[in-house]
């Protein structure tokens, strides 16, 4: 019988939670004061919170909410919030269909005032309903609400009826504008004008009501109005043109909290004389994922966030205690290769499978030196006889693992035109120093230690083994500061788990092909999702293939020239604009990371540097980590990013790659002229640009 | 309550003649590389035939029908107006018939709220069923570039500032990807997904499971999660907007829906029924349609033709 327990991992975005389990989930970052030093709620400093998609800005700005603090304070929320010394009112741009604020024949202008009198007549109706919610039937309201209802209105230019005396009916009232400016909308695509009566002064409401009942009730008192405006990505330039603008004029009691994706600020200018917002002077900013990627305890956070969500799919009352000991308790849940000494274990599959037959690896060998023989290419070797004494010395029959280290570094050696018997040799005499822990091997040693994840990469490859992706440290290294993608990755694995029969945490480790099948569909699914609107999605997504492969095609090579290839740098001020405008739709999309900057070799100029999500690593068979970074030409950037040069990319790609494949190693073929008079090849005098 | 399910729905012959008598004053169709749409534009008999070339199909110029109107506006609004004043104007009493096969979704949504507009109170509307999808699950029907999201036209409602317990009801065709982006636009609504059963043909209904997963993720529930799993035949407008009445019903017996998505992503019989279910129930209430905008369609993702339907669709007045 399969575990029937719901998987804990099933719900993976904020917005599909209620406001009881964004409580009941929430996770604090276990270094300094958490996550409320970061995004200072009680600041008057307005702040714009950047995240990528997962990232946990939803989360995080619900948790503000007014609803989430009267859950945090429970009977007592009047006390709390004033404790708080801030009310959090939560705004979702999406739910203002900002797409209907355009065209109809109408001019642009004509929209942002429509748009900017809708925004105040939802926002106060969100603060007033907040602020009923929070003080309704309190004697202090009571005494109050007549003369605060009567100062409100004054500001509010239309025929109201019979005067409004409580604030529900004032809210009453901003309902039924704001209803009546809906059907104006939606009726002018079909009689082509808009009849709108604005009876309301931008920022009037908005400001107006924070600043009277901070006034007028006690609760209020020294209590800052937060508007925490989510999803900013869905308003045009204009709309919010306008935002910034009650940003820049905010008034005292009131401060704002803007979430976005990285992609989805589209203008720091105001309608305050078309004046800028400034980052530190009107606006601080909080880069979220890049927060949590770097912070040294996102590990602990990340383990943190599994054990809340074993503690409360197992109903286990979840302090900070137990799921600490939970969290501390996770890696041993995910069955890893054993660690034995140069990957035995892991290889000798390898052994078993290939026992009596010429090993993959080494028959791709044989071929290269071949072709190198007959092209003259193959400095010191003679014929079928040589070869057979090299494969004999670069053998290592019980560690395949330290034959795919000897076969490197002899395409190292063929490539900076040793004799390659010599080399053969040496190599054989070097691992086995190394092999038995004796005499000097440090060249090998190093080797073996920045390519190793490489080699074993080539050895499932070269044996048709899927790579593996495996062991809890590796999920949270491929989420990459993003929660949601650590959590649909074990989602994926944990359904995989399932499926196969295991129960996952209760029992046994889950097992490598579990974690490895989940990781494959966590990652197909990451690229599948990451499609931008429009057209220039397309294309962020065909260079990313292009990256992937070029990167592929590295790894894989003969020789590759950098460990663990899944970075590369670049200086962007010659590359096209289109090229520059593609990275960083895919950097704001979170499919490249920006990791700091490399210093050129040749020129010492700092270039950009970009690593490819590794939540992408599984759709290429690429490294999760980052060690080489590989130094893009101008015109590789632009074969890769601008859709214009795409065309050059396969040649491009080819070139570099034929550098890291034997005899030539992207040098030209020997003709005549460059054999020397004992026969040996004399050609090798180009630059080595790797 | 209006019982939409007593409105006409019948079959017309594929081959043989169609009934005698059976005509209408004014015909509109939509012109695609479809065998299907061509055959029914001939068979039917009108005092005047309009075909309607929408630029998403991307016809270059000289490869539509003479006589066609071919707009360039991209808003539904602006085309639907401009053909109806270039070629219709005052529909008096005229009868009229519209074959919804080749119509791109949101023209189709936005024409029926025009009809109510221009005081039409009764329209047939024919479908042609396809004998198959062309590749089967793995046919693409637009560019599956989505410009935007946004509400259709005519179908924008009201909205309540409480979004606490809002809904989207997803019509869920072949294209997992255009339910990925409207799944994504209102990520924050509790998600309904209905499905044609009957469908079409018979393996039909798998293949729209199986494309419908891949947008799981989005849409956030697992495809067939009975809670918001609902069905429909998808060639039937007027179970459709039944259905939809009831799963409106019961999600908003505990706690009231605040704001209502709907977006009709399946057949054309389906977009017709969201349509009707809009305008006869919800037009002045905080519900809207939205659709995502593509860039392009695909002429021809069909074969074969199969079976046609007539449905005579009252439309209510505005």
């Amino acid at each position: 019988m399969k575990d029937m327990m719901p998987n804990p991992f099933n719900i993976t975005k904020a917005v599909d939670f209620s406001d009881q389990e964004i409580n009941d989930y929430w996770v604090d970052i276990p270094s300094g004061h958490g996550f409320a030093a970061m995004t200072k709620p009680t600041s008057p400093m307005p702040m714009l919170i950047l995240g990528g998609k997962g990232s946990g800005k939803t989360h995080l700005m619900r948790y503000f909410s007014y609803p989430l603090q009267r859950i945090r304070h429970g009977q007592d929320a009047i006390r709390g919030i004033q404790n708080d010394r801030y009310i959090g009112i939560y705004l979702r741009c999406s739910g203002l269909n900002a797409g209907r604020f355009k065209n109809k024949g109408q001019s642009e202008e004509m929209w942002a005032d429509v748009f900017a009198y809708y925004m105040e007549l939802w926002l106060s109706q969100l603060v007033l309903n907040t602020v009923l919610s929070a003080v309704g039937g309190t004697s202090d309201l009571a005494k109050n609400e007549p003369a605060i209802t009567a100062e409100l209105s004054k500001l509010i230019d239309a025929d109201k009826g019979t005067a409004p005396t409580k604030l529900s009916d004032l809210n009453g009232l901003l309902r039924e504008l704001q209803q009546k400016l809906d059907g104006a909308i939606n009726n002018s695509s079909i009689i082509g004008s808009l009849s709108a009566r604005i009876a309301v002064t931008r920022g009037d409401l908005i400001f107006g009501i924070p600043k009277l009942l901070g006034t007028k009730l006690s609760p209020f008192r020294d209590c800052l109005f937060l508007y925490l405006i989510d999803e900013f990505e869905n308003l045009s330039e204009s709309q919010q043109k306008y935002v910034n603008t009650l940003v820049r004029e905010r008034r005292s009691p009131c401060s704002f909290k803007i979430g976005a994706r990285m992609y989805g600020v589209r203008t720091f200018s105001t309608y305050s004389a078309d004046e800028e917002n400034k980052e530190g002077s009107e606006f601080e900013v909080l880069r979220l994922d890049t927060l949590l990627r770097e912070n040294k305890e996102y590990g602990r956070f990340a383990r943190r966030l599994i054990g809340k969500r074993l503690a409360e799919s197992d109903r286990i009352q979840a302090t900070t205690v137990a799921i600490d000991s939970l969290a501390e308790a996770l890696d041993k849940c995910f069955e890893e290769p054993e660690k034995s000494k140069f990957s035995k274990s892991e290889t000798d599959f390898l052994i078993e499978k290939y026992n009596g037959r010429e090993r993959p690896y080494f028959k791709d060998l044989r071929k290269d030196l071949e072709r190198g023989i007959k092209a003259k290419s193959a400095p010191g070797l003679h014929g079928p006889g040589d070869i057979e004494k090299i494969l004999k010395l670069l053998s290592c029959l019980e560690f395949p693992l330290l034959e795919k280290a000897n076969i490197l570094l002899f395409y190292q050696d063929w490539r900076s035109k040793r004799n390659l018997l010599e080399a053969a040799r040496a190599i054989a005499g070097e691992r086995k120093h190394y092999q038995d822990g004796t005499g000097e091997s440090r060249r090998y040693k190093e080797g073996l230690l920045h390519f190793r994840a490489d080699l074993l990469a080539q050895l499932y490859r070269d044996t048709h083994h899927r790579q593996r992706f495996v062991g809890l440290s590796t999920f949270i290294e491929m989420s990459s500061g993003l929660p949601k993608n650590l959590l649909v990755l074990l989602k994926h694995i944990y359904a995989w788990a399932t499926f196969h029969g295991e129960k996952p945490f209760g029992g046994s480790p889950i097992s490598i092909r579990s974690q490895q099948a989940g990781v494959l569909e966590a990652s197909e699914w990451f690229h599948h999702d990451a499609q931008l609107i429009g057209r220039d999605g397309r294309f962020v997504m065909d260079s990313i293939e292009r990256l992937g492969t070029l990167y592929r095609g590295i790894r894989f090579s003969r020789k590759p020239s950098e460990c663990s290839c899944s970075t590369f740098s670049a200086d962007l001020s010659r590359c096209s604009t289109d090229a520059v405008r593609i990275l960083k739709l895919a950097e704001n999309w979170s499919l490249i990371i920006e990791v700091g900057g490399q210093r050129d070799r040749n020129t010492e100029r700092i270039d950009a540097k970009f690593q490819i999500n590794p939540m992408l690593a599984p759709q290429w068979d690429l490294s999760i980590y980052r060690r080489g970074a590989v130094a893009l030409t101008p015109e590789e950037v632009n074969a890769v990013f601008d859709p214009e040069h795409s065309t050059e990319f396969k040649s491009l790609a080819d070139k570099r790659i034929e550098r890291m494949m034997p005899p030539f190693f992207g040098r030209r073929a020997p003709t005549q002229s460059d054999i020397g008079r004992d026969g040996i090849l004399n050609l090798f005098t180009e630059e080595d640009h790797d | 309550m209006i019982d939409y399910t007593i409105m006409y729905k019948g079959e017309l012959p594929v081959e043989s003649e169609w009934p005698q008598g059976l005509r209408w004053d004014v015909f509109i169709s939509a012109y695609t590389a479809a065998d299907r749409v061509r055959h029914v534009y001939d068979k039917v008999v009108a005092g005047s035939k309009h075909w309607l070339v929408f630029p998403e199909y991307g016809f270059p110029p000289g490869k539509s029908p003479a006589g066609a109107f071919v707009g360039s506006a991209r808003e539904e609004a602006e085309y639907v107006k401009a053909f109806w004043e270039n070629s219709i104007g005052d529909v008096g009493t005229r009868t009229i018939s519209i074959d919804i096969t080749g119509f791109i979704r949101p023209y189709l949504i936005f024409l029926l709220r025009w009809l109510a507009e221009r005081g039409v109170r009764r329209f047939d509307a024919l479908y042609t069923e396809p004998d198959r999808y062309a590749n089967r699950e793995q046919t693409v029907f637009s560019d599956e570039v989505v410009t935007e999201v946004r509400q259709v036209a005519g179908f924008e409602g009201t909205h309540n500032p409480d979004t606490s317990n809002d809904y989207l009801i997803i019509g869920a065709g072949y294209d997992d990807r255009l339910i990925a982006q409207v799944a994504e636009d209102k990520k924050f609504c509790k998600k309904i997904q209905i499905f044609g059963l009957p469908s079409l043909r018979a393996d039909m209904y798998q293949q729209n499971v199986l494309r419908a997963h891949r947008a799981e993720e989005s849409v956030g529930r697992e495809t067939g999660d009975p809670s918001s799993s609902y069905f429909a035949p998808a060639n039937d407008p007027f179970v459709t907007a039944s259905t939809l009445r009831e799963i409106v019903s019961r999600v908003s017996s505990g706690k009231p829906i605040t704001n209502l998505y709907l977006s009709p992503l399946a057949t054309k019989p389906q977009v017709l029924g969201f349509a009707i279910y809009y305008l006869t129930e919800r037009r002045n209430s905080a519900t809207s349609l939205i659709f995502p905008f593509c860039e392009a369609y695909n002429q021809e993702t069909t074969k074969g033709v199969s079976r046609i339907w007539r449905y005579t669709v009252e439309v209510p007045s505005i």
